[in-house]
């Protein structure tokens, strides 16, 4: 993937830009700075990490709030996006 | 150990070395995430795997994702790499 100098990883290095080519259509979990949650499947983004939803449910506080058929988010107010493979798990 | 300069270690190195390893993120706020560090680039986004969300405030360890976050380095304060003390999995 990438060669630099010194290289303690083989080939799964991954840099936020590899990140957002491989999660277009998946679905994800995009946290605000607010904390409020939307969880849908992703349909594009960019490098300023704004966003495009569909199929959009909007969380506050773990709990569902708004279902939205598309959603768009500014990037300067995400936190973090995640994909979800599993169904997630609150506390242990 | 270093280049030319007596033991110079930037910090853009130090996360370097991090990676595969786990990390421990401290947010600005009352948030902190431990996770398996893949990758960051010049703004300190980082991507991290297998990452615990903790809120710092009513002692709660919140969500625990799997498969792979981009955490955005807007609000990143603190790195430690080898993850967080009580980070029994």
């Amino acid at each position: 993937m990438s060669g630099s100098g010194d290289n303690k990883v083989t080939g799964t290095t991954k840099t936020p830009a590899d990140f957002l080519k491989s999660i277009r259509g998946r679905p994800v979990v995009v946290k605000l700075n607010s904390g409020v949650d939307y969880r849908g499947i992703l349909a594009c983004l960019d490098g300023y990490m704004n966003i495009a939803m569909e199929q959009t449910e909007e969380y506050v506080n773990g709990q569902l709030k708004n279902k939205y058929g598309d959603a768009f988010i500014r990037g300067n107010n995400v936190l973090y996006i995640s994909t979800v493979n599993r169904p997630l798990a609150d506390g242990a | 150990m270093a280049t030319n300069n007596p033991s110079q270690l930037l910090p853009s190195e130090l996360i370097d070395r991090c990676i595969g390893s786990r990390i421990w993120v401290i947010m600005k706020g009352d948030k902190e995430l431990v996770g398996v560090l893949k990758g960051f680039d010049v703004y300190v986004n980082m991507v991290l795997e297998d990452v615990t969300e903790y809120e710092i405030t009513a002692e709660g360890r919140r969500v625990t994702k799997l498969d792979q976050i981009l955490l955005n380095g807007n609000n990143i304060a603190i790195l430690v790499p080898g993850g967080a003390p009580e980070d029994a999995e």
